[in-house]
C-alpha cells in the first residue's frame, strides 16, 4: 500500500512539476483572492489582523476546492481508471498517494499565502510562525477529505461544480479547528483543544479514505 | 527515466480477500465515529459556547476586559427599569454573583423577571461589574407548564 | 391480511393523527405560562426535527449501510436511502423555518450562531449534496456507491447535532423529551399532544417514503420501456 502511495504522489507531483499548473494558476488565483479579502474589508479594516486567520482559511478553502478537482482530473484522463483496476493497484494506496501529492501541493500553497497574509492583512509575523504547525496538520485533513470527496464527484456530470457542494459543508469544521488554533496562537491562548479536533479530523479522514476510495472507484 | 517508472509498475499482489477487509473496514469506521463522539463529549472546545455564564464571566474578568460577548445570567425580580434607549436590570448567576445591565434597544416579546437572558455587549470598563448591552435574547428553558396550572391534569391523573 | 391492512390504514391514521393534534395543540391545550400561546409551536417543531435528524436521515442511513453491505446488496435499499434522503431535505428545510418562525418571538432573532442550529443547517447541506451527488453520475452502480458512502460519511452528524445542546451552552433550549434524568419537562394535555405529534409526523414521513417509493419504481419501469422501444425502433430500422 506504502509502495503504491508513493508511486501515485510522485506521479502527480511530477506532472505538476511538468505542468506548472499550481505555480502559474492556483498561486496567483489565491494571492488574488487574498487582495480581494483586503478591499472586500476595506481600508480601515484591512490591516486589523483579527480577521486573517479567517480570510485566509477561506481563501485556502477556494484554492484547495481548485486544486481537489485538479487532482481529480489528472485520474480522468481516457483508461486511467481502467488500468488501476487493471494493474489490481490498492485503491487505499492510491487514495494515500493522491492524498499525499494534493497535501504537499496545499502545503506550498498555503506557504505563500501565509506570508501573503502577513503582508497584505497585517497578521504578526511571530503568530504566524507559531501557527505554522497547526495550519499544516489543517492543510492535510483538507488534503485527504478532498481527496475523498473528490473521488466522489469525479468523471460524474458538472464534477467541478457539485465538489464544492459536497466539500464546503464538510470543511466547516476544519475551517473553524484551523480559525480557533492560528486565532489562539496570535493572541498566545491555549491552542491544544484545536489541535486535538484537527488531527482527529486528519486521522477520521485518513482512515475513510482507505477504507472506502475502492468502494468509490468501482463499478 | 522511463525504464525505471515501468518496472515499479510491475504486478502486484491482489488485494486480501474481500469480506475479511470489509468487516475490518466496518470495525475501524465505527471506533472512528465513536472516539469522534467520546473527544467531542468530554466537554472540550469551550469556544463553541454561544455565551459566558455571569459566573463564567465573573471569573475572568480581568482577561475579558471591554470585549464583546455574549452574557447569560436570569433576570432578577424587581431590578428591571425602562430607560430612554431600552431597558437597564440586574443579571445574576450562581450564589449571588450579579452583574448590572443597560441594555438599548427594545428587549424581546417574552423578556421579564426570572427568565435566563443572553445579553450581547461589553463591561464598560476593564474592571467595572457594569455591562453595556447592545442586544437581548431570551433564552427559553425546556420547561412547558400550563398557566392556569388548575385546569390541567398530568398524564398520571394528578393535578399540577 | 395484517400486511394489508396496514398499508391501506397508514394513509388514514397518518391524517387522523396529524388533525388530532392540530385541534389539540390550538383550541385544547392551555397557552403556557412563560410562552403564552407560542407554545403551540411545541407540537410541530420538535417533532418535524425528529422525523428530519432521526427517522428520515436515519433511514437514509441505515438503507446505504445495507446497500454497501454485500450480503443485503440491493436496488431497493438504495431506492429507500434515495427517498428517505429527499423526503429529510423538505423535514430539515422545515425544522429550519418552523424554529426560525419560534426563535424570533422567543428569544428575539430569526437566526443565532449557536451550535445546534449551525450544525442542523449544515446537515441541510449535506442532504442537498447528496441530492445533487445522485443526479451527477448516469451509472447506476457508481451512483449508488458513491452516494452511499457520502450519506454514510455525513451521518457522523446526526449525533454531533442531537448533542450540541449538552456539549455546548447554546441559545437553543436543551432536550424536551428525550433529558438526561428522562424526566419529561412538558405538563399535563401539552405532553399527551406532543406524543401524539410525534407519532404522527412520524407516520407522514413512512406515508411520505411509501409514495416516493412507488413514484421511483414507476419511473423506473418507465425508463426501461422507454429503452426497450428505442432499442426495438432501431431494430426495426436496421441499424442494430
Amino acid at each position: 500500500m506504502i509502495r503504491i502511495a508513493w508511486l501515485v504522489a510522485k506521479k502527480d507531483l511530477r506532472i505538476e512539476a511538468r505542468s506548472r499548473v499550481l505555480l502559474w494558476q492556483v498561486v496567483p488565483f489565491g494571492a488574488m483572492a487574498l487582495l480581494l479579502t483586503g478591499l472586500a474589508l476595506g481600508p480601515a479594516h484591512a490591516g486589523n489582523s483579527s480577521a486573517g486567520p479567517g480570510l485566509f482559511y477561506l481563501v485556502m478553502l477556494f484554492v484547495a476546492l481548485l486544486m481537489i478537482n485538479r487532482s481529480q482530473v489528472l485520474e480522468s484522463t481516457p483508461g486511467t481508471r481502467a488500468s488501476i483496476a487493471t494493474l489490481g493497484l490498492d485503491p487505499a494506496g492510491v487514495f494515500l498517494g493522491k492524498t499525499l501529492a494534493l497535501c504537499v501541493e496545499l502545503w506550498v500553497t498555503g506557504l505563500v499565502l501565509l506570508a501573503g497574509t502577513v503582508l497584505v492583512l497585517h497578521t504578526a509575523l511571530h503568530g504566524a510562525f507559531l501557527a505554522l504547525p497547526s495550519v499544516l496538520v489543517t492543510l492535510g485533513a483538507l488534503a485527504a477529505a478532498g481527496t475523498l470527496y473528490g473521488a466522489m464527484t469525479a468523471g460524474g456530470e458538472g464534477a467541478a461544480t457539485l465538489l464544492p457542494v459536497l466539500c464546503l459543508p464538510a470543511f466547516a469544521p476544519l475551517l473553524i479547528a484551523g480559525e480557533r488554533a492560528f486565532s489562539a496562537a496570535l493572541t498566545h491562548g491555549g491552542l491544544w483543544e484545536w489541535w486535538v479536533i484537527v488531527v482527529v479530523a486528519l486521522v477520521a479522514y485518513v482512515g475513510v479514505g482507505i477504507l472506502l476510495y475502492g468502494v468509490l472507484e468501482e463499478s | 527515466m522511463p525504464s525505471t517508472e515501468t518496472s515499479e509498475l510491475s504486478p502486484v499482489a491482489p488485494p486480501k480477500s474481500p469480506s475479511r477487509s470489509r468487516w475490518r473496514s466496518v470495525g475501524v469506521l465505527v471506533v472512528l465515529g465513536a472516539a469522534i463522539i467520546v473527544l467531542l463529549s468530554q466537554g472540550i472546545l469551550h469556544s463553541l459556547n454561544y455565551f459566558e455564564t455571569v459566573d463564567q464571566a465573573l471569573a475572568q474578568r480581568s482577561s475579558l476586559g471591554t470585549k464583546v460577548i455574549r452574557l447569560e445570567g436570569v433576570v432578577k425580580p424587581g431590578s428591571i427599569s425602562r430607560t430612554s434607549n431600552g431597558a437597564s436590570f440586574v443579571i445574576t448567576g450562581s450564589k449571588d454573583r450579579q452583574v448590572f445591565v443597560d441594555a438599548h434597544g427594545s428587549p424581546p416579546q417574552l423578556f421579564q423577571a426570572d427568565i435566563p437572558v443572553v445579553v450581547v455587549g461589553h463591561f464598560t470598563s476593564s474592571t467595572s461589574l457594569d455591562f453595556e448591552g447592545t442586544q437581548i435574547l431570551v433564552k427559553h428553558t425546556a420547561t412547558y407548564i400550563a398557566a392556569h396550572p388548575k385546569r390541567v391534569k398530568a398524564p398520571n391523573g394528578t393535578t399540577r | 391480511m395484517m400486511k394489508e391492512l396496514s398499508q391501506r390504514l397508514l394513509g388514514p391514521v397518518t391524517f387522523a393523527l396529524l388533525a388530532l393534534t392540530i385541534w389539540l395543540g390550538l383550541w385544547v391545550t392551555p397557552p403556557d405560562k412563560v410562552q403564552g400561546n407560542l407554545v403551540r409551536l411545541l407540537y410541530v417543531h420538535p417533532a418535524v426535527a425528529w422525523v428530519a435528524l432521526y427517522v428520515s436521515f436515519g433511514t437514509a442511513t441505515i438503507a446505504s449501510c445495507l446497500y454497501l453491505w454485500k450480503r443485503t446488496r440491493s436496488w431497493d435499499m438504495d431506492r429507500i436511502a434515495h427517498c428517505a434522503m429527499e423526503v429529510s431535505v423538505v423535514f430539515i428545510i422545515l425544522t429550519l423555518i418552523t424554529g426560525s418562525i419560534w426563535g424570533r418571538p422567543t428569544w428575539g432573532v430569526w437566526w443565532a450562531w449557536d451550535a445546534r442550529l449551525t450544525s442542523t443547517a449544515i446537515l441541510g447541506v449535506l442532504a442537498l449534496g447528496y441530492l445533487a451527488l445522485r443526479r451527477a453520475n448516469d451509472d447506476p452502480t457508481l451512483r449508488a456507491k458513491r452516494s452511499a458512502v457520502f450519506a454514510i460519511v455525513s451521518a457522523i452528524n446526526v449525533p454531533i447535532i442531537h448533542f450540541s445542546v449538552q456539549w455546548w451552552k447554546t441559545l437553543h433550549q436543551g432536550a424536551t423529551v428525550f433529558t438526561s434524568n428522562r424526566q419529561l419537562l412538558v405538563h399535563g394535555s401539552m405532553a399527551w399532544t406532543l406524543l401524539i405529534s410525534f407519532v404522527g409526523f412520524t407516520l407522514l414521513f413512512f406515508w411520505l417514503l411509501r409514495a416516493r417509493y412507488r413514484l421511483e419504481v414507476e419511473r423506473d419501469a418507465a425508463y426501461r420501456a422507454a429503452f426497450d422501444e428505442a432499442v426495438s425502433l432501431r431494430q426495426r430500422e436496421g441499424v442494430l
